[in-house]
C-alpha cells in the first residue's frame, strides 16, 4: 500500500523533477553520505585486514615484508592452539547464551508482570549490564582467587578456581551469563511489551489455559524478539575477549579466538598471523549469523503463518 | 529480499569482528611498503646495520628547544623529578624537556611508543623502555646506536643493567633505573635466609610456605629464569638465534618449584597469582617466605598488614651444584631516530644516569640506581636499609634473552612452565615444549 501511494505521488510531479536534478542522481547524492560512512568504518577495515593477512611482516628487520597467499591461513589452521581456542570459544558461546536465553526470559516474563516495586526489580536487574567487563572481570577474580576469595570462605573449600579445568571455564561462563542475562532481558521484555492484550483475552475467553497461552501466543510473537537477540549474544559470545584476559590470561583452556588473535597481532607483531585469525573469526561469525537468520528467520515466518 | 538482507546484516554485525585488528595495524603499513624477497643476510638474527649513530659531543651544546620524554604513568613521582630538575637547571641556557605520561601498564606503554615510531612521530624524544624491549625497537631501527657514548662511561654502571641495553654486538640506550627480586623472609621465625633454594623449599615446609607469581603472564618468567639461571640453564644459545633451554639444568629447576606445589611448599594458588595476590597473601601472615620485587619492602609494611615489621629481604640464593642468579627489572632512556634535537635528548639521558640524580632516585623514590657508588653513602645506607643487598642482588643478577621475538620466548616460558605447575605436564615435557616453542619463534619471518 505504502509503496504504491509512493509510486503514485512520484508520477504526479514528473515535470517539475526534470527541471532540477534527476531523481536517479538525487537518489544515489542523498544516499551516498551513509555509504561513504560505511565505507570508511566497515568495509575499509574488512579489506584492509583481509590484505594484511595476505601477507607476511618481518617482526626483526625493519619494514621487510612479502606476500604470504594463504600461508598464514594454513599456519593458523594446522596451529592445534587455534583449535583449542576454537573448541572453548564455541563450548563458551553454545552454554553461556543458552543459559543467557532462559534466564533473560524468566526475567522479562517476571519483568512484565504488573506489581508493586516493578521499577525498582528492573532498576536492580539492569545493573550488572551496566557493569564494565573488566569490571565485571576484576569482580569475579576477586571473589575466586584463592585461597582468600569468598566463594572459598564460604564453601568452605581450597580450590584453585581459576587455575583448574574446567573451573576456569566454567566461572568465565558464569560471569558472562550474570553480566548479559539483565540484556537478554531487556530486549525480550520490549519484544513482550508490544504483544497486544487483546489477544491474551480472545485467547482466554476461548477457554486457553496459561501454558497454552505462553506456548501458543507469547512464545511465537516473541520470536523475532527472541531472535535479535540471540543473535546479539551469539555475536558477542563468538568474540568473547576481555574476560579471559583478565580472569586467567587465557590459560588453563579459556584461550578463545580473540585472545590468541590478539596475542598474536598486538603482543607478538605477528600482524599477517594476527590478522588471518582475525578475519578467520570473522568468517565463523558471518557464518554463524547468516544460518541464523535463513534457518531460525524462515522458522518465525512459518509459526507467523500458523 | 530477506536473503540479500540476512547477508547485509551477517557481513555488518561480523564487520566488528575486525575492526580491533585493523585499527591497531593501520600504522604499520607505513614501515612495510617494501614487499617481496626477504632473503638478505641481515634478516638472519643478531645484526642491525644502517641505524644512525649518535655523536657523544652533541650534547654539549645541542641546538635550543624542547623536547619530550615518555614514561608509563608517573607512580613513584620519578619521572617529574627528573624533569623538573633538569629544566631548572638548563633553562637559562634555553633548553626544556616535558613529560608525556604513557598509560600505567606495560602492554600499553609498548604498544603505544610501538604507534609513534610505526608513524615516524617524533612525540617522544626519549622513551623510558623496558628492559625487555630493547632488542625488539633496535631492530626496528627505531632507536639511536649510543654505542659511542656508552664507550665512554662504560665502567660507571653496574654491569648487568648494561646488559639489557645490549644487542648485536652495540649499545641501544642508557640504563636509567634497575631492579631485582628479593627473598623476603620472616625475622619472627627464623633469623637467617636459607642459602639455597633447596633449602628454602625445605624450610618453606615447614613455616607455612613460600609464595610467587605463579600465572601465565612475564612475571612468570622471571620467577623460573631465577631458578633455572641459577641452576646453569640458558634460554639462548650464545648465537642467539638457537634454543638452549631445553637442558638438565632447567628441568632440575622447575622439578623443585613443581615439587614445592605438590609437597605442600607453595600454595597451588600460586599458579594464579600476579604481584597484588601475593602481597595479599604475604601480608596475612601466613606464610614464612615470598619472591617479590624491591617495591614489595615498602609496600607490604603498612598498618593492616600482618607481617609490619616482621620481615627482612636477601639477594636470591644459591642453587645447589650451580651458582646464584637473579632477573633484572628496569629501565632504559632510549633516544628515537625520528628526534629533532639528539644532542638535547642525550644530554637529558646524560642527566638521568648522573650520579647525582640516581642518588636522588634511590634516596627518595626506593628505586634501584645503577651506579654502584650510590648505594654506600651514609645517608642512603641509613634511609634505605636494604641498600647494601639491593647492589648485591642487581650483581648477581641477569638480563632476560635480548631477542627481537621476546615476547614469544617469554610465552613459551610461561606457559608451559605454568602448565607444570598446575600438574599438567611433567617438567621434562614442559621443558621440551618451550624449547620447541622457542625455536620456532626465533625462526619467525
Amino acid at each position: 500500500m505504502e509503496a504504491a501511494s509512493v509510486q503514485q505521488a512520484g508520477a504526479t510531479q514528473p515535470r517539475r523533477r526534470s527541471k532540477g536534478i534527476p531523481e536517479r542522481r538525487l537518489a544515489i547524492m542523498m544516499v551516498a553520505p551513509s555509504m561513504i560512512l560505511i565505507a570508511i568504518v566497515a568495509a575499509y577495515p574488512i579489506i584492509y585486514a583481509v590484505w594484511l593477512s595476505l601477507h607476511e611482516y618481518s617482526v626483526r628487520v625493519a619494514g621487510l615484508s612479502r606476500w604470504a597467499g594463504f600461508r598464514n591461513y594454513s599456519n593458523a589452521l594446522s596451529d592445534p592452539a587455534w583449535w583449542a581456542a576454537f573448541e572453548h570459544t564455541l563450548i563458551f558461546t553454545v552454554v553461556s547464551v543458552a543459559l543467557e536465553l532462559v534466564i533473560g526470559l524468566g526475567m522479562a516474563l517476571a519483568m512484565h508482570e504488573a506489581f508493586k516495586g516493578q521499577g525498582l526489580l528492573r532498576t536492580v536487574v539492569l545493573v550488572p549490564w551496566a557493569v564494565l567487563t573488566v569490571v565485571t572481570a576484576i569482580m569475579w577474580r576477586t571473589m575466586f582467587v584463592s585461597p582468600y576469595g569468598f566463594v572459598n570462605t564460604v564453601l568452605g573449600t581450597q580450590t584453585v578456581w581459576l587455575g583448574s579445568e574446567p573451573q576456569a571455564l566454567i566461572i568465565i561462563i558464569l560471569a558472562d551469563v550474570w553480566k548479559t542475562a539483565p540484556f537478554m532481558a531487556l530486549l525480550i521484555l520490549a519484544g513482550l511489551q508490544v504483544i497486544p492484550g487483546e489477544i491474551y483475552e480472545a485467547a482466554k475467553v476461548d477457554g486457553a489455559t496459561t501454558w497454552q497461552r505462553f506456548a501458543r501466543i507469547t512464545l511465537p510473537l516473541l520470536m523475532p524478539a527472541i531472535l535479535v537477540a540471540l543473535i546479539f549474544r551469539t555475536l558477542d559470545a563468538l568474540r568473547i575477549f576481555d574476560l579471559p584476559y583478565v580472569l586467567t590470561q587465557g590459560q588453563n583452556g579459556t584461550s578463545t579466538l580473540s585472545t590468541i588473535a590478539q596475542e598474536a597481532f598486538a603482543t607478538n607483531r605477528i600482524y599477517g598471523l594476527g590478522a588471518a585469525m582475525a578475519v578467520l573469526t570473522f568468517i565463523i561469525v558471518m557464518i554463524v549469523s547468516f544460518s541464523y537468520i535463513r534457518f531460525v528467520g524462515g522458522n518465525i515466518r512459518g509459526l507467523a503463518d500458523e | 529480499m530477506r536473503g540479500r538482507f540476512g547477508l547485509g546484516a551477517a557481513l555488518a554485525v561480523s564487520a566488528c569482528a575486525l575492526v580491533v585488528a585493523a585499527c591497531g595495524g593501520s600504522s604499520s603499513s607505513s614501515s612495510s611498503s617494501g614487499g617481496g624477497g626477504g632473503s638478505s643476510s641481515s634478516s638472519g638474527g643478531v645484526t642491525v646495520t644502517g641505524a644512525k649513530v649518535i655523536d657523544p659531543s652533541s650534547m654539549n651544546s645541542p641546538p635550543k628547544g624542547t623536547i619530550h620524554y615518555c614514561q608509563g604513568k608517573d607512580t613513584t613521582g620519578a619521572g617529574k623529578a627528573v624533569v623538573s630538575e633538569f629544566n631548572q637547571k638548563y633553562a637559562a641556557q634555553g633548553y626544556k624537556v616535558v613529560l608525556t605520561e604513557f598509560p600505567a601498564s606495560a602492554d600499553q606503554q609498548r604498544a603505544q611508543f610501538i604507534q609513534r615510531q610505526q608513524a615516524k612521530s617524533n612525540d617522544c624524544d626519549v622513551f623510558s623502555s623496558d628492559v625487555i624491549w630493547t632488542a625488539e625497537f633496535a631492530s626496528q631501527k627505531w632507536l639511536y646506536d649510543m654505542t659511542p657514548y656508552v664507550n665512554q662511561s662504560r665502567t660507571k654502571y653496574i654491569p648487568a643493567p648494561l646488559e639489557t641495553v645490549h644487542y648485536a654486538g652495540k649499545y641501544w640506550g642508557v640504563p636509567e633505573t634497575s631492579d631485582a627480586a628479593f627473598l623476603f623472609y620472616r625475622t619472627d621465625k627464623g633469623t637467617a635466609p636459607p642459602a639455597t633454594w633447596q633449602a628454602v623449599y625445605q624450610q618453606a615446609a615447614k613455616q607455612g610456605g613460600i609464595v610467587y607469581q605463579g600465572a601465565p603472564y612475564e612475571g612468570l618468567t622471571c620467577d623460573f629464569l631465577e631458578l633455572g639461571f641459577a641452576a646453569g640453564g640458558q634460554v639462548l644459545d650464545s648465537s642467539g638465534k638457537k634454543s638452549a633451554f631445553n637442558s638438565p639444568a632447567n628441568v632440575k629447576a622447575l622439578q623443585l618449584m613443581v615439587d614445592g606445589i605438590k609437597n605442600g611448599a607453595a600454595p597451588k594458588a600460586v599458579t594464579t597469582y600476579m604481584e597484588p595476590e601475593t602481597d595479599q597473601a604475604w601480608t596475612s601472615g601466613k606464610y614464612g617466605y615470598m619472591r617479590n620485587w624491591t617495591y614489595a619492602y615498602a609496600a607490604d609494611n603498612t598498618s593492616t598488614s600482618k607481617v609490619k615489621g616482621k620481615y627482612k629481604v636477601a639477594p636470591l640464593p644459591a642453587f645447589e651444584g650451580g651458582g646464584k642468579a637473579g632477573i633484572l627489572g628496569g629501565h632504559n632512556s632510549v633516544i628515537s631516530t625520528y628526534t629533532k634535537n639528539p644532542g638535547l635528548a642525550l644530554k637529558f639521558s646524560d642527566f638521568y644516569a648522573s650520579p647525582d640524580f640516581q642518588k636522588t632516585l634511590l634516596l627518595k623514590f626506593s628505586q634501584a640506581a645503577v651506579i654502584p657508588d650510590t648505594y654506600s653513602a651514609s645517608d642512603v645506607k641509613k634511609a634505605i636499609p636494604y641498600a647494601p643487598e639491593l647492589l648485591q642482588a642487581l650483581r648477581q643478577a641477569k638480563a632476560r634473552p635480548v631477542s627481537p621475538v621476546y615476547p614469544q620466548i617469554s610465552q613459551a616460558i610461561y606457559k608451559n612452565v605454568n602448565d607444570a605447575l598446575a600438574g599438567r605436564v611433567s617438567p621434562a615435557d614442559a621443558i621440551k615444549k618451550a624449547s620447541d616453542q622457542i625455536n620456532s619463534a626465533l625462526s619467525t619471518f
